[in-house]
């Protein structure tokens, strides 16, 4: 392939004819988040990693119902999801998110950043085990919403709920974690 | 946004994410399992028959199975595909040449044509896209070579008197024009035609590749 890089809705449209390589550049394109969302809700890197490749077979077959001009980001996001969800569900486990960079201190003497600041390190450990006590529905909301900055529409579409389940899931997690951060 | 969700946010900043692994090659890998399956057995067939008796000898035998060509291209299938990047199609063909160097059917558009001892291509411009396309003559082998990947979709297809069409896994290609071009490479067509060797790359369908091939041969 050569000349200038292709726009997402060209791949798209290769893909849909089976074009492999335009699908290559897709899962490079994607492969990042959707390897991060199937983590935060699997919470193990193997599985997170076998549901993102999962969501992107899937998706491959899938392509030929993808609605043309609809974004590509959540209708991915959400087959990975449900993956992920599966995973879980299965390993009947319940890991949790780890933050060792967050518990060291910055390198080389470098001020933390503004949003760093916020938080101690016995803030950070009260925090996350706080969402990690939340009910699974509103801990993936917390973790896609804020940990991974996904849009309230996207959170939705990646969880397939409506945006006001995400909104009400959304303020009863905060209800209950406030309780911890206060 | 509150406190709290800032504080969330932050959180998040400095969660401990594994690095995002790369997802394609075992993506490709399934996409591929099935589809290349019955074209490989014919294409290794095709292949043990096409050099068998140039190997007869015995100890050459499980090289049929991994090497054969078309022509004037060597094709050689392997595990690992040796270094190489995506580069212009005429990557390794020399200065384009302003008059034509070969012959297109009615209705073609040429870019640009290039020239080398034995060689002749075009860059073309075909249902609004770019495609390369090749006429080697001379029947000696690795004029260009293929390595092929175990994600390359390699299959036989009724054309001239052998025709291979190449697409899935990105393959590598080189060109043996005085200094050695290599690069990688897509969807492929490639054929044999009275002693003539005819190659087409571009990001065409297999079904689409064939048409434009007979026009060009027919």
């Amino acid at each position: 392939m050569v000349g200038r890089p292709l726009d997402e809705p060209e791949l798209i449209r290769r893909a849909q004819r089976g074009d492999t390589h335009a699908y290559e550049e897709l899962v490079h394109a994607y492969q990042g988040i959707a390897f991060r969302t199937a983590y935060v809700i699997a919470r193990n890197a193997g599985d997170a990693e076998e549901a993102a490749q999962d969501g992107f077979v899937k998706a491959w077959r899938a392509l030929g119902r993808f609605r043309e001009g609809a974004p590509f980001r959540p209708w991915l996001l959400r087959i990975v999801a449900n993956e992920a969800s599966n995973r879980r569900r299965s390993a009947g486990r319940r890991a949790s998110l780890a933050v060792r960079a967050a518990t060291e201190e910055p390198s080389g003497g470098a001020a933390p950043s503004p949003e760093a600041a916020l938080l101690s390190a016995e803030q950070r450990a009260a925090l996350l085990a706080a969402v990690d006590t939340l009910p699974d529905e509103q801990r993936d909301v917390v973790a896609l919403r804020y940990f991974l900055d996904l849009s309230e529409e996207d959170v939705a579409e990646t969880l397939g709920i409506p945006r006001g389940t995400v909104k009400s899931r959304t303020a009863r997690a905060l209800e209950r974690l406030r309780e911890s951060y206060d | 946004m509150t406190e709290l969700e800032r504080a969330l946010v932050a959180l998040g900043n400095e969660l401990d994410f594994p690095e995002a692994p790369d997802l394609w090659p075992g993506v490709a890998g399934r996409l591929q399992r099935r589809r290349r399956l019955r074209p490989l057995v014919v294409a290794i067939a095709l292949a043990a028959l096409a050099v068998g008796v140039a190997f007869a000898v015995p100890p050459a035998r499980s090289a049929i199975l991994k090497f054969f060509h078309v022509g004037s291209v060597s094709v050689e299938r392997v595990q690992t595909l040796p270094p190489a990047r995506t580069q212009p199609f005429a990557t390794g063909l020399g200065p384009p040449r302003t008059s034509p160097t070969l012959k297109l059917p009615a209705g073609l558009r040429a870019t640009r044509y290039y020239k080398g001892p034995g060689m002749a291509a075009a860059l073309l411009r075909y249902r609004g896209r770019q495609l390369l396309y090749a006429r080697l003559t001379g029947d000696q082998m690795g004029f260009a070579k293929k390595f092929v990947g175990p994600t390359t979709h390699v299959e036989e297809v009724r054309l001239g008197e052998w025709g291979i069409w190449f697409d899935g896994g990105t393959h590598v290609l080189q060109w043996e024009f005085g200094s050695v071009q290599t690069r990688l490479a897509g969807n492929v067509l490639l054929w044999l035609d009275q002693g003539v060797t005819f190659r087409l790359e571009g990001p065409l369908d297999k079904v689409r590749m064939l048409a434009l091939a007979r026009q060009i041969t027919r």
